[in-house]
């Protein structure tokens, strides 16, 4: 990493915004900037330096970046108004956009989010102008009858699933400091959500869903897309979903993060593509599948 | 009131980044908040940013930063060098002493920033050490990290099927490790601080209080609340939350020396 590629700044209506802006080596007025946000409550820096990683990665392949910390998260401030979180959030990522057209040559912006942070991404993208894309990390799901139909009958009749569950509950009852992973987020009612989606793709956005498998106990199949938010949805050609089975909610293994790394740059590179990210596309076709193909090739089934 | 921190980028190829936390007014005491590394340094991020704060608005100027090959500062993460880290900590003390214009800094850290902020200390120039739980033996503590890291690769609420070794080797909680930061880590014994030094234990009762060797060398403990297990698997994101730690750290850096 050339460490003049990045520049941190403090930015934003009340000057209480903080984010790193990293620049590619060279330029290319083609690319969207990708704007981070932060997941849960972590700093911008992201779960085991993810969002570090992420945007140095997606640097190298053409893309102009922001890891930021919305307000009051991370290094950022308050902003002194009285508005909701949602409308909060809204202008922070208009005051993320602001700063990524200053600095670079971005006319179009993709926002990448895990978790609360691809829910933040939800709110800004459903109203703002100037999002091109949005990457969705473990992004909004709910159950439905398929998913409950796919979880509890095969457990009903496997033996193992219950010494499974009751081990579980005694260990959980009695270790006092090991509770069960809860992401704690309270879900605006699916119609919504799906309305939403819906608009954003009329509005020509492009929408990637890339769900990990931690949240086993919220998504338990590629169909359950489709079942959530409907047909027209699920297979609509600006919108890709996928599923990366046996991770975790916030890729804690290297390996893990090396997967989710490989789905969002083939992602982007077939959405947005750079001239950089063709470059490393071609030196790659020498040692290896190009990533967009290596990737394409082990999609999951998506939700039709 | 306090000014808002001002980020910043110093040292060679102003590869390093960090949040200056200006008085507002001269300052004659400087405070350097060494972060600790990998999982623990997400969990702090916020306690060190009240602390800082706290420590501004009482004229102490504070500086934040991230070493090389952690947080924002340029480098991977299996970058990390101890060597390096005390390199950095001295380079910060050395832009804290240029931006706040005070003559004495004070060390700080929790954890194995405790550990890296007592090895630097002569380097560094510290007047006094206030250290939060610091790691004095590094032997144990990788230990801890290789056993918590075996238990993660078979938990079940993180996995529904065991991964294999070969996807959890050379990383711990997260992180990637060389071997190079392994043995650096599994060499550190801490040594007797010259300087006044405080430790705020906040180790749960059943840990090993003795603190040795800081402790028999006139290290000053002051027992804090248990504020967290720091390697707790199940909450590796979790920020730390330590109000009277944090009360307890502020009142002794204003304490003159």
């Amino acid at each position: 990493m050339n460490p003049s590629t990045e520049r941190i700044h403090r930015f934003g209506r009340s000057q209480h915004l903080v984010g790193v802006v990293g620049q590619p080596a060279q330029g290319d007025a083609a690319a969207p900037g990708i704007i981070v946000l932060n997941t849960g409550l972590v700093h911008r820096v992201g779960p085991f330096r993810m969002h570090v990683e992420l945007t140095r990665r997606l640097n190298a392949l053409g893309y102009p970046t922001l890891r930021m910390d919305l307000s009051t998260m991370g290094d950022s401030g308050a902003s002194a108004e009285a508005m909701t979180r949602e409308d909060q959030v809204r202008a922070d990522v208009r005051d993320a956009i602001e700063l990524m057209r200053r600095e670079t040559a971005c006319t179009r912006f993709i926002l990448l989010g895990l978790c609360r942070g691809a829910q933040s991404a939800h709110v800004a993208a459903s109203t703002e102008t100037g999002i091109a894309g949005v990457v969705f990390l473990d992004g909004f799901i709910y159950r439905t009858l398929g998913f409950r139909i796919r979880h509890y009958l095969p457990r009903l009749f496997q033996l193992r699933r219950w010494s499974g569950f009751l081990r579980r509950k005694v260990r959980q009852a009695t270790a006092t400091d090991a509770e069960p992973v809860s992401f704690g987020s309270v879900y605006p009612p699916r119609a919504q959500v799906r309305d939403e989606i819906g608009d954003m793709l009329r509005r020509g956005l492009q929408l990637y869903f890339l769900y990990s498998g931690g949240i086993g106990e919220q998504f338990n199949h590629p169909r359950q897309f489709g079942e959530c938010y409907g047909r027209a949805i699920a297979r609509h050609p600006a919108l890709r979903m996928e599923i990366l089975a046996g991770t975790d909610h916030t890729y804690t293994l290297v390996c893990d993060r090396e997967r989710m790394y490989r789905h969002v740059e083939a992602w982007l590179l077939a959405a947005f593509p750079t001239t950089a990210g063709a470059a490393a596309e071609n030196d790659a076709e020498n040692d290896a599948e190009p990533a967009a193909r290596r990737v394409a090739g082990s999609r999951q089934e998506p939700g039709r | 009131m306090s000014l808002p921190s001002t980020p910043i980028q110093f040292g060679p190829a102003r590869a390093l980044v960090g949040l200056f936390h200006a008085t507002g007014r001269p300052a004659t005491v400087g405070a350097l908040l060494c972060p600790p590394v990998s999982q623990t340094l997400m969990r702090t991020q916020r306690i060190y940013r009240q602390l800082a704060t706290q420590l501004a608005e009482r004229g102490i100027a504070a500086l934040r930063f991230d070493y090389y090959g952690s947080g924002d500062s340029a480098g991977d993460s299996v970058e990390l060098d101890w060597e390096r880290c005390l390199a950095d900590i001295a380079t910060a003390a050395a832009e804290l002493r240029e931006r706040s214009g005070c003559r004495e800094v004070i060390g700080f850290g929790a954890q194995l920033g405790g550990s890296l902020a007592l090895a630097a200390a002569h380097r560094a120039g510290f007047s006094r050490l206030v250290l939060w739980d610091p790691i004095l033996d590094g032997s144990a503590y990788v230990a801890r990290l290789d056993t918590l890291q075996e238990t993660l690769r078979c938990d079940p609420l993180h996995y529904a099927a065991p991964r294999r070794p070969e996807e959890v080797a050379g990383q711990w909680l997260g992180i990637p490790v060389s071997t190079r930061w392994r043995a650096q880590l599994e060499a550190w014994r801490a040594g007797p601080a010259d300087i006044p030094s405080l430790i705020l234990d906040s180790l749960p009762a059943e840990a090993d209080h003795t603190w040795a060797p800081l402790q028999t060398a006139g290290a000053r403990i002051e027992p804090m609340p248990h504020a967290s297990d720091w390697l707790n698997l199940w909450r590796l994101e979790h920020a730390v939350l330590a109000p009277r730690l944090l009360n307890a750290a502020v009142a002794a850096m204003e304490q003159p020396a």
